[in-house]
Parts: C-alpha cells; sequence; structure tokens
C-alpha cells in the first residue's frame, strides 16, 4: 500500500510539472516570442512599438526568484529518476548535465543580449527549448517507470 | 524527525488559511469577486486582468500548489500509510488541486461558467490539505 500511494503522489506531481512547463511556454510566446526579432526587441526595446529596452536590474528581479526555482524544480523532477531502471546511466547522467546548463544559459543569456551580444538571442531560445525538452523527457521515462514496472 | 515533521506541518498549517486570506485580497474568493477581477466591471471603472499578469498568476500558483501537494503526500503517506482511507483522501486533495489552476485558465479564456467549478475545487482542496495535516499531527503526536 505504501508503494502503492507513493506512486500516485508522484505520478501527480509530474502531471502539475506539465502543467508548469506548458504555463511557462505560453507566457514566453505571449510576453516575449519566440522568433529572433521578438526576443531581440524585448530585451532591447522597439521604437515601433513604443517598448523600453529592459535593465540589468530589471532583468535581475525576473530571475532571482527564477534561480530558486529552475534549481528545485530540476532537483526534485531528476531526483526521482533513482527510483527508474535507468539511474546510474551514462544517458541520464548526460540529460542531468544538459537541463541544469540549459537552465543556466536560459536565465543568464539576457543578460548578453543587453550587453550587445545579439547571437545569444539564439542562445535564449535554444536553451529554452532544451531546458523544456529534457524535462519532458525524463517525465516521460518517469511516467513509463509509473506505468510499467509494478 | 519527528520535530522535522512536526515544523513541516504547523507551516502548512500556517500557509492554508493565510493562503485563503490573500486570495480574498487578490483574485477573491466568491464568484462575483472573481469574475470582476478577471473581466472588470464597467459599472465601477474597473479593468479586467491582463493576459500575461493573469498567465503569470497562474504560473506562481501551479509552483505553489506542486511543492505543497509533493510535501504534504509525502509526509501523509509516511505517517498514515496504513489507514485505510489514506489513497483515497490524497487522491480526492490532489485532483482538487489540479483542477484549481486548468479551471481557473478555463474561466479566464473559455467561459466564466467555471468559476463554480474553480471555487468547489479551491475550498475542496484547502479543506482536504487541512484535514490531512490535522491528522498527520496527531497520527505524529497523539495516537497511541
Amino acid at each position: 500500500m505504501l508503494h502503492k500511494a507513493y506512486r500516485y503522489a508522484i505520478s501527480y506531481f509530474l502531471l502539475f510539472s506539465i502543467l508548469l512547463l506548458l504555463s511557462s511556454a505560453v507566457i514566453f510566446a505571449d510576453k516575449i516570442g519566440f522568433s529572433y526579432e521578438s526576443v531581440l526587441h524585448y530585451y532591447l526595446g522597439d521604437k515601433a512599438t513604443f517598448t523600453s529596452a529592459k535593465t540589468y536590474a530589471g532583468l535581475l528581479k525576473i530571475i532571482l526568484p527564477h534561480i530558486f526555482a529552475f534549481g528545485l524544480f530540476a532537483m526534485v523532477v531528476l531526483h526521482f529518476m533513482i527510483f527508474t531502471k535507468k539511474h546510474n546511466t551514462k544517458e541520464i547522467a548526460f540529460i542531468i548535465l544538459l537541463t541544469f546548463l540549459s537552465a543556466f544559459l536560459e536565465l543568464f543569456s539576457p543578460f548578453l543580449i543587453l550587453a550587445g551580444f545579439s547571437f545569444f538571442v539564439y542562445m535564449k531560445i535554444i536553451s529554452f527549448f532544451l531546458f523544456q525538452g529534457t524535462l519532458l523527457y525524463i517525465l516521460f521515462i518517469l511516467f513509463k517507470s509509473i506505468i510499467y514496472n509494478k | 524527525m519527528s520535530s522535522l515533521l512536526n515544523g513541516l506541518l504547523i507551516f502548512i498549517l500556517l500557509y492554508l488559511p493565510l493562503d485563503l486570506f490573500v486570495k480574498s485580497h487578490t483574485i477573491g474568493i466568491t464568484i462575483g469577486a472573481i469574475q470582476t477581477t478577471l473581466f472588470g466591471n464597467a459599472d465601477e471603472f474597473l479593468d479586467p486582468m491582463n493576459k500575461s499578469v493573469f498567465l503569470e498568476f497562474v504560473h506562481m500558483q501551479i509552483f505553489f500548489l506542486m511543492m505543497l501537494v509533493l510535501t504534504l503526500s509525502a509526509v501523509y503517506i509516511r505517517l498514515l500509510h496504513h489507514k485505510t482511507n489514506t489513497i483515497l483522501s490524497m487522491n480526492l486533495f490532489i485532483l482538487f488541486a489540479l483542477l484549481t489552476p486548468i479551471t481557473l485558465t478555463a474561466t479566464y479564456f473559455y467561459s466564466d461558467q467555471f468559476t463554480t467549478i474553480y471555487l468547489a475545487s479551491f475550498f475542496a482542496w484547502h479543506a482536504i490539505a487541512l484535514l490531512m495535516t490535522l491528522r498527520s499531527l496527531w497520527e505524529l503526536n497523539l495516537a497511541a
């Protein structure tokens, strides 16, 4: 019974994780947009739409709670991998590294965009999708493990 | 270990009524108040809630809810796994908690009729979470 109850709790947590990832994608699409121009205009401002450029302090205010939240969320989701057959594999070690690296790049690339390195617009978009992708892959492995390993 | 769990449960016990209090002053906890916050009121010159503000609100709610769901259900299962209705109460708690952000989003984007389901699930998960916390505290400190 203990095992079954934990199975339920983890399954629900994974559903919440999907909702969280979905809502972050909707916010990104709504506030920033996924094209090169829209990301550039969001951070550097756009005269045509009368939007001003972001400041370093403004960025830090947004990023600060996300540093903690990204780390905590990634750690909680990834630690469930212990209960799967794939733990201690090179693949999972690589996925863990990729998740934290993409989270880091997603959080800090806007500072480099503001500094004038417009190449980091691509980094922002790629790291966002990479972070979402790695987490979705982990969620898929966990769901599969919960369903098939009874 | 028991002091650690007691600490967590007391903090959850503080969070639940304060969450109701904060929600009553932000989005509202009645059908009328929620609809006014989300859609505004032309008679009272109140603007509707901005889409990006709403999305950020829901996003934050999901994050806090998932952490609460995970910690409370883990403690509850650990302490009350031998009781018959543990799985039922935990399932109800999480299902209502899961319904809350979904129905609020449905209210904003599809139909204001979802407000009733949102409110029912909002109060239901708070009530069940409160019961689960009290039962866990009882089991931890007072049960023979």
